[in-house]
């Protein structure tokens, strides 16, 4: 064989061998290729089979609904994640306005998927933290060196001088999954452009000083405070706690005062020349805005120091 | 009798001594991932071990009946890899239509058991041991998905605890889990070289 292949010239020579090559490849690889796609094939063949057979009937618009979720799983709506809540809103129609991160969009792209109307279930709802105290306005009665948590905090009587407003240990921070509540300067502080309204925020304070608020406005008027003490007391502990003078309730209707504390009617909320007097006749500075383009507070005046 | 002692031994063998997780590093990705709580643990456990019975069981099935025959021993990967895919995709449907709410809380899990190189790597060890008694693969198989089962509960009872305790901040999260695996591993080579 090597004698008649010595006449042939080499690039012949090495195509003649690279043809046995791959012959004798595809004879190596018939029975491999055969066998693999008979097995692909029973196997395809099982599968449609038994997807035929144990096909479940899943309503289609339990799909169509989950599509128009924002699919944050945040649990706002009380369901563990948007699948459930997407299963029953769609036997409960009650539960229509349950998804804050959505809002009304989602609950009107979901009411034309059940052929349903809804009127406007009003403005969204954030939260606002009713304190506006940082570490500077606060008064410490003693230095706390426990654990790092609002909780833990909140069981000590004088872990804060005030014993309602913010703690600042970031128990709201810790639940927030969208990264829209920081504590700035001992200040629980919402970041409004992150913020979706779940309401975890509301439930982990332990001073429930967190409200969720309809924002029908931009920026929200609120007085930033909780504390429920005399306004000597208040004005004591706190550079900027609110005293409870009634000023801003002589100003506006909306403005409230029971127990030593000023409140604001957010049912009737809407921006007036009246309420702006109020804002600026505070005299500790405790009525401010929240929002996402929210004007910075007035500063703080220094604490009166405690008579002896 | 001597069977029974044989299919014994081979049970603890691979629960206990050649566990796949602690010894052959196997299936580590659902292991540190789904070991967050127990109870999601447990069902992960409980999925893998019906599938590795069922894929090793199978694969033994084709490779004595198919593969070797035909002298087709190196397509095996590819082959072990299509029967674990369907078997899961059969679970699947199987699951769907019969236990909603089990298929519910496996939840992303079970297709991601397809990929869970436990289950390839325990087909081939059948292989690689030399195992050639069908009801031998079978325990082999089940006794694996046992392994994974204890290996994974007892991860997540673990970092269950450790959510409690005061972990240096450098370490919180994933480093501090895979020291944990490390010890855990440690522990279990005490059973080293006992059978086999």
């Amino acid at each position: 064989m090597t004698v008649i292949f010595t006449n042939i010239p080499a690039t012949l020579l090495s195509v003649i061998a690279a043809q046995a090559g791959i012959q004798n490849l595809w004879h190596c690889a018939w029975p491999a290729a055969a066998t693999m796609l008979a097995l692909a094939f029973v196997f395809a063949m099982a599968l449609l089979i038994a997807s035929e057979k144990l096909k479940v009937r899943v309503d289609a618009k339990i799909e169509q609904v989950h599509k128009v979720l924002p699919n944050l799983d945040c649990g706002a709506c009380g369901f563990p994640g948007c699948v459930q809540y997407a299963k029953a809103v769609i036997n409960d129609t009650n539960l229509l306005g349950k998804c804050s991160p959505g809002g009304l969009k989602t609950a009107q792209k979901i009411a034309q998927i059940l052929n349903l109307q809804i009127s406007d279930s009003g403005p969204v709802k954030r939260p606002i933290v009713h304190c506006r105290a940082h570490t500077g306005d606060k008064t410490y009665l003693a230095e706390y060196a426990g654990i790092l948590s609002c909780t833990a905090a909140n069981a000590l009587p004088t872990a804060h001088a005030c014993k309602f407003g913010c703690l600042g240990f970031g128990d709201c921070t810790a639940v927030c999954k969208f990264d829209a509540l920081h504590i700035i300067d001992g200040l629980a502080t919402v970041d409004y452009n992150k913020c979706t309204g779940c309401g975890a925020c509301v439930k982990a304070c332990p001073r429930n000083i967190i409200e969720m608020v309809p924002f029908a406005h931009e920026n929200m008027l609120t007085v930033a405070c909780s504390n429920k003490e005399t306004g000597k007391v208040t004005r004591q502990m706190c550079a900027v706690g609110c005293i409870g003078c009634k000023l801003c309730a002589k100003q506006s209707e909306l403005f409230k005062v029971t127990d030593n504390l000023a409140r604001l009617d957010y049912t009737k909320y809407a921006p007036s020349e009246k309420i702006e007097t109020a804002l600026n006749k505070c005299p500790t500075g405790v009525i401010v805005y929240r929002g996402p383009s929210a004007p910075e507070p007035r500063p703080a005046k220094k604490p009166k120091p405690a008579k002896a | 009798m001597d069977t029974l002692t044989t299919l014994l031994l081979t049970f603890i063998s691979i629960v206990l001594i050649n566990n796949l997780v602690f010894t052959k590093f196997l299936g580590i990705c659902p292991y540190l991932g789904v070991s967050g709580r127990i109870d999601m643990a447990f069902g992960m456990g409980l999925a893998v071990t019906f599938v590795v019975t069922l894929a090793g069981t199978l694969t033994f099935l084709l490779d004595h009946l198919i593969l070797i025959p035909m002298n087709l021993e190196v397509t095996r990967y590819v082959c072990y890899i299509l029967v674990i895919a369907g078997a899961v995709q059969l679970v699947e449907m199987y699951l769907k239509k019969f236990f909603p709410a089990l298929y519910d809380s496996f939840g992303i899990f079970l297709p991601l058991i397809t990929t869970n190189c436990a289950i390839l790597g325990l087909c081939l060890f059948i292989n690689l041991w030399g195992i050639d008694n069908l009801l031998e693969a079978v325990v082999l198989s089940f006794g694996a998905g046992i392994g994974f089962t204890i290996a994974i509960c007892i991860m997540a009872g673990i970092r269950e605890n450790l959510d409690l305790a005061d972990v240096p901040k450098p370490l919180k999260g994933a480093p501090i889990t895979l020291i944990t695996a490390g010890l855990l591993t440690l522990a279990f080579m005490g059973f080293a070289g006992m059978i086999r």
